[in-house]
């Protein structure tokens, strides 16, 4: 499928920098400096998300633009997908779906600074034989010389979108509740914005979606319901707690759309840049969809065991960390009562 | 694994079984600072109170012996409770604001021996009437920290004594447990009422066992509890009894430190009577109005999508207010627009109840699963908002002579603007007030009776075994098993109860005309400025109220005063209160002309509990009417010329 004009035009253009912008603003406004020192708290489920987001992510981008045969652009644009740190609405469905909102918010710190290091090394290993693709159809449509992968913008780019971020952090260092009212409104901007390109873009190239075949569906989708599942299975594997295995799944699946969208506005050129961009326009549409299911699914799941850890870290809490609550016998099922920390903080000695 | 809570013959063999099952979590927990709570568990409380039996019997208690338990919440209390069960006697509760005439007609009324007197205070006031209570011969302290003088037990030396009796063999406890019956009395409590003398109401442990086994809610032991009401008050003992069997915590909260108990215990579970939810609504608007412009915007929208949301839900499964017979014809064109509604709002509503609504849930704690609210009528406005809100509030209805609930909203099945629907093998009656026909369930009746206003009466397993040595006031109130409650109500055509008023508190003006005076005194008492509000005018041309003005209100619209009466006595307050009359009660708002107010008086005193009103905030008419009699008369001139 062709694009035989420029999917955006420059007014939405102007409009996507302003999401960007007052998503990346508002994710600021969400962080503060002890966000980043809990990182160190959670040594053990960082690594783990790490190795999720930044090893199976990628790998299953790869895999499935190999799997569906995806022409190059798309697949470079699913494997950029595939490399982003983590988004900030991963802390709200992690919230809700009753996974553990403090490594939810440590994995999206850590992934966002890892990521200026592990995206260039990341899109360079992954899209090695698609670049090559690209620069054999430029070279027969006579259009100009190799492609490359444009590593020094990617690396600008991302720096260019953690300027707003710093400058959130500092209205929330400033104004807690003005950075309060900021994350709110930039959260309910990018809903507005988002609504908005889809709806222009559906107008505007009338049967897009119809002529977009399956498999970019199929991709677009799948990248972030792989995440969802293989990150739940990771971490289950590693014997991390329920809530544990609950964030590390929504911040495997859920990436930083906003942040694909400034490095293909910024780093990537006609003709397959609004291929890319329709491609990231896609899976931000489906990971709503998609993780509020997930998130649905996980908050019934998960009632009984963070309702479990809850009562225990309360206890902790009014009683001091000395105090141990023992559930009666057979109250608690052997999933949760064989896990020594019962999923709760500070660990709890069990006999 | 969900609800499996302990169901026994009494309350002491609950106990019993509550230790066992839960052994070392915690039952109940006591504020000594914001982070630091002193939890008891149920095996150590069970030990506590067998020991604290033993005590008793070793001083003389007799089985089905009245032990008074004058006090308000407090740890002790519990354990006091707990040592009157095991050693099979019954307790009689009161609080701490409790008269000296009413502690005279108590103890002698109800022939208390033994009494637990909480603090230092209480007990000065018990050694003063002493020469008035001649019966009394035994006084137990509670308070730990307090002195004992002379004469005077303290709780912990009777557990010591019963500890060392049991430590030797002594095994009369739990003898005494074996011969209770479940029709004898658990506890003996005495009502202030809103009208006359205490009346003691005796609730057996069948009583209270038939309200554990059909309260419609599911608790476990990892939810939390958190307690503001009065210790000894029905609703919250049929809660105390009900978290036992559960294996939940009970946190001892009061309403200087709710706001931070709410966030550090993050309760899962409250019971509260209505002043308590109007004044977190309060505290909720407040917080919205004094937002950001962009947050005050981003709150409304999250509340106006909450509610188109959420009135499609409720037409879509029959969970509006039905005081009509339901059209068949109206349903079936309305259910497609509420479905297609319903569609287009879900995602925004799905937006915003996570961004917006949730940190306003945040402020009661966030993780209420539901509430209760009772002992009085909740304003439908708030019980809207919080429903809207997302915090379940389910209204209960209930007296203490039903030990105490007679209905309850259901937690799936929410019908705002009624109490539920009746308790498991409870009956609710609605009566013809002049001719005393039965109105529901009537089969002869359009409907069956539903939808038409009458007194309500029920039958039922919690249902007073009568009031103490007051046969009379007993006949009066329970008739072939039915007791009569003294409020008017009727049946919604989804079978739940709506309470429209008491029915002694009617007012009948000199035309003849009805008229229930809470609505008014409900809407006026939203209003900042005032405090207190009683409709008068039984038997006069039309109604007039007693007002007590809001010295916070006044104070922040500006106007400050030391006092109420220099409140009462600034032209401007009046001015002010006769506006908001104005405003609130008029013939565009729905009032009929009768219900005007036509006149008012200020009441320079605020109404105190004790004295205007009950334990629960609710107003003792005869008590109000007697004392500002003469106010009332100003209203109403002799000649009578200005009225009307």
């Amino acid at each position: 499928m062709e694009f035989t004009t420029q999917l955006l035009y420059p007014i939405d253009q102007v409009l996507l920098a302003v999401m960007i912008f007052s998503i990346m603003f508002g994710m600021g406004a969400s962080l503060t400096i002890d966000d980043f020192k809990t990182v160190m708290r959670y040594p053990r489920g960082i690594l783990i998300g790490f190795l999720s987001q930044f090893g199976l992510m990628p790998f299953f981008a790869y895999s499935l633009a190999i799997f569906f045969d995806l022409p190059p652009a798309y697949a470079i644009s699913i494997i950029l997908i595939g490399c982003l740190p983590g988004g900030t609405t991963s802390n709200m469905f992690a919230y809700f779906a009753r996974g553990s909102v403090a490594l939810s918010i440590a994995m999206t710190t850590a992934s966002t600074v890892l990521a200026l290091l592990m995206m260039p090394i990341l899109l360079e290993f992954y899209t090695e034989e698609f670049t090559r693709q690209i620069s054999e159809e430029m070279m027969v449509a006579g259009t100009g010389a190799e492609f490359v992968i444009p590593t020094g913008n990617i690396i600008a780019s991302l720096v260019l979108v953690l300027v707003p971020v710093a400058m959130g952090m500092f209205l929330r260092y400033k104004s807690p509740s003005w950075a309060k009212t900021a994350e709110d409104t930039a959260g309910f901007m990018g809903i507005i914005v988002i609504l908005y390109l889809i709806g222009t873009a559906f107008a505007r190239h009338s049967g897009l979606m119809l002529q977009t075949p399956a498999a970019i569906y199929l991709s677009a989708i799948s990248v972030g319901l792989l995440g969802f599942l293989f990150g739940f299975w990771m971490s289950r594997l590693f014997r991390l707690s329920p809530i544990f295995q609950r964030a590390i799944s929504l911040e495997t699946g859920i990436q930083n759309g906003p942040i694909a969208f400034a490095i293909i506005l910024l780093s990537f050129a006609e003709p397959i840049q609004s291929q890319m961009l329709w491609l990231a326009i896609l899976y931000s549409t489906f990971i709503v969809i998609t993780s509020s299911f997930i998130t649905l699914y996980y908050r019934r799941v998960g009632k009984f065991d963070f309702e479990v850890y809850k009562n225990t870290t309360i206890h902790n809490r009014l009683f001091g960390d000395k105090y141990i609550t023992h559930y009666p016998g057979g109250y608690l099922p052997k999933r949760i009562s064989k896990d020594p920390s019962q999923g709760s903080i500070p660990v709890q000695k069990r006999d | 694994m969900m609800d499996n809570r302990i169901l026994a013959e009494n309350l002491a063999e609950l106990y019993r079984e509550a230790a066992v099952r839960y052994e070392s979590l915690p039952a109940f927990a006591t504020r000594k600072a914001e982070l630091d709570w002193h939890p008891v568990s149920f095996r150590d409380l069970y030990e506590q109170g067998l020991a604290l039996a033993t005590g008793l019997i070793r001083l003389g208690v007799k089985a089905r012996e009245h032990i008074g338990l004058f006090g308000d919440n407090r740890y002790e209390w519990i354990l006091a409770d707990y040592g009157t069960q095991l050693c099979g006697a019954v307790d009689v509760p009161r609080g701490r604001d409790i008269t000296e005439d009413e502690m005279i007609y108590i103890i002698n009324h109800a022939q208390i021996k033994v009494a637990f007197v909480e603090t230092r205070v209480m007990l000065r006031q018990v050694e003063k009437l002493k020469k008035d209570l001649p019966k009394l011969k035994e006084v137990i302290l509670l308070d730990p920290n307090a002195e004992a003088p002379k004469g005077v037990h303290r709780l912990q030396d009777i557990i010591k004594k019963g500890a060392e009796l049991r430590a030797r063999g002594d095994r009369r406890a739990e003898e005494r447990i074996r011969n209770i019956k479940a029709d004898d009395l658990f506890t003996l409590i005495y009502t202030s009422g809103t009208t006359g003398t205490p009346k003691g109401v005796m609730l057996s442990h069948a009583n209270m066992m038939s309200q554990v086994k059909v309260i419609p809610i599911s608790l476990t032991c990892t939810d939390r509890v958190l307690s503001i009401l009065p210790i000894w008050h029905i609703f919250e003992r049929v809660f105390e009894v009900f978290t036992i069997s559960c294996g939940v915590c009970t946190y001892y909260s009061n309403v200087r430190n709710l706001a931070d108990d709410l966030s550090n215990v993050e309760p899962t579970f409250m019971g509260s009577a209505p002043r308590l939810w109007e004044s977190l609504h309060q505290r909720i608007l407040k917080r919205v109005n004094e937002a950001h412009p962009m947050r005050r915007l981003l709150f409304h929208t999250a509340y106006f999508l909450s509610r188109q949301y959420k009135n499609s839900l409720f037409f879509l499964f029959g969970r509006e207010l039905r005081l009509k017979p339901a059209s068949v014809a109206k349903r079936v064109l309305l259910s497609p627009l509420h479905f297609l509604r319903w569609l287009i709002v879900t995602p925004f509503y799905g937006f915003f109840n996570v961004a917006v609504l949730e940190p306003v849930r945040m402020s009661a704690g966030g993780s209420l699963k539901a509430t209760i609210s009772g002992g009085g009528a909740l304003p439908v406005e708030i019980d809207r908002f919080f429903n809207y809100v997302g915090i379940p509030v389910l209204e209960g209805y209930g007296m203490t002579e039903t030990s105490p609930v007679i209905a309850v909203r259901l937690e799936d099945h929410i019908v705002i603007g009624t109490v539920g629907p009746a308790l498991a093998h409870t009956e609710i009656r609605i009566m013809n007030l002049e001719t005393g026909d039965v109105i529901y369930p009537n089969p002869k009746e359009l409907h069956e009776g539903r939808g038409q206003r009458g007194e309500i009466w029920i039958k039922g397993p919690q249902v007073m075994k009568g009031y103490y040595r007051e046969p009379e006031k007993t006949r009066e109130t329970i008739r072939n098993g039915w007791l009569n409650t003294g409020d008017l109500g009727m049946i919604t055509f989804n079978n739940c109860l709506k309470i429209l008023g008491r029915s002694k508190a009617t007012i009948v003006l000199l035309s003849g005309e009805n008229l229930e005076p809470s609505p008014i005194e409900m809407r006026l008492t939203q209003s900042p400025f005032i405090e207190h509000c009683m409709v008068a005018g039984q038997d006069k041309k039309h109604i007039g109220a007693l007002i007590v003005p809001s010295l916070e209100g006044f104070r922040s619209h500006g106007t400050e005063a030391k006092n109420l009466q220099e409140l009462v006595d600034n032209p401007e307050v009046k001015k002010i209160i006769q506006s908001e009359i104005k405003k609130m009660i008029s013939v565009s708002n729905g009032y009929k002309r009768f219900e005007l107010l036509q006149d008012f008086r200020l009441v320079g005193k605020d109404f105190v509990v004790g004295d205007e009103l009950t334990n629960l905030h609710k107003m003792k008419r005869h008590v109000i009417t007697d004392k500002y009699a003469a106010l009332i008369e100003e209203m109403y001139p002799a000649d009578n010329s200005k009225a009307g």
